[in-house]
């Protein structure tokens, strides 16, 4: 487990989803902790100190793990970029096509049916007033 | 496994699963891109909700769920969320509306 800065974290998971292009998977998961453990916690609890809670955030391929963790600080400039990274790299699923696919499907078997209702998202041909 | 047909539910339902106990529950996201599918899970360990999907508008639903777990989780399960940016610009108008005066 590489525990990384927010940004080669995100070079790194660049990275990762470039090579799981072809087969694999990319998991990334987000928990609120304060890196210390339970008895510490407690103690700094009982002791009055304010906890200062990050966001961890992991990511694996499966074979290699990295880490990094947020503050409150870096939180909104971390989320903008990984926003980004996941933009560019979630392009494998599919788009509205199925929708079009079934409409048309459905006029082409039911060609004595008049009018098909279900007709909502298609643009209408806008007809110029004289 | 629980999966969850509709977002919104998979939403509240998740955030709620939060802020019951942020110290259990963590947020997990698995893309393949070989299949073309996403799978959303939140649990605290003893409760699982999941989500999937093959479909691009979900990718981008599942960016604003990631804002929402951004702020929750740096800044604490008592965070004001609003929908992050949305809502946050509301109340930051509405308070210049209340400090103005009007003549």
């Amino acid at each position: 487990m590489v525990h990384l800065q927010p940004d080669p974290f995100l070079n790194e998971l660049t990275s990762m989803y470039e090579r799981s292009k072809e087969k694999g998977s990319v998991w990334v998961t987000l928990k609120h902790s304060s890196m210390k453990s339970k008895a510490k916690r407690k103690k700094m609890e009982t002791e009055g100190e304010t906890i200062e809670y990050r966001c961890l955030v992991r990511a694996t391929d499966g074979k290699k793990t990295i880490t990094t963790s947020l503050s409150a600080k870096d939180h909104q400039k971390f989320q903008a970029s990984y926003a980004t990274v996941l933009k560019a790299h979630m392009n494998a699923l599919k788009k509205r096509e199925r929708r079009d696919k079934k409409r048309t499907a459905e006029v082409e078997q039911k060609p004595a049916s008049s009018k098909n209702p279900v007709s909502s998202k298609k643009p209408l041909p806008t007809k110029p007033l004289l | 496994m629980v999966y969850i047909a509709s977002w919104d539910e998979f939403v509240e339902r998740s955030v709620q699963l939060f802020r019951a106990d942020p110290q259990a529950s963590r947020y997990v996201m698995k893309y393949r891109h070989c299949d073309g599918k996403l799978v959303l899970k939140v649990t605290d360990n003893r409760e699982c909700l999941k989500f999937k999907t093959d479909q691009a508008q979900d990718a981008k639903k599942m960016e604003k769920l990631n804002n929402i777990f951004f702020t929750l989780m740096a800044r604490g399960p008592d965070a004001d969320i609003s929908e992050v940016s949305g809502k946050e610009q509301v109340e930051q108008q509405a308070s210049k509306k209340g400090r103005g005066r009007r003549q």
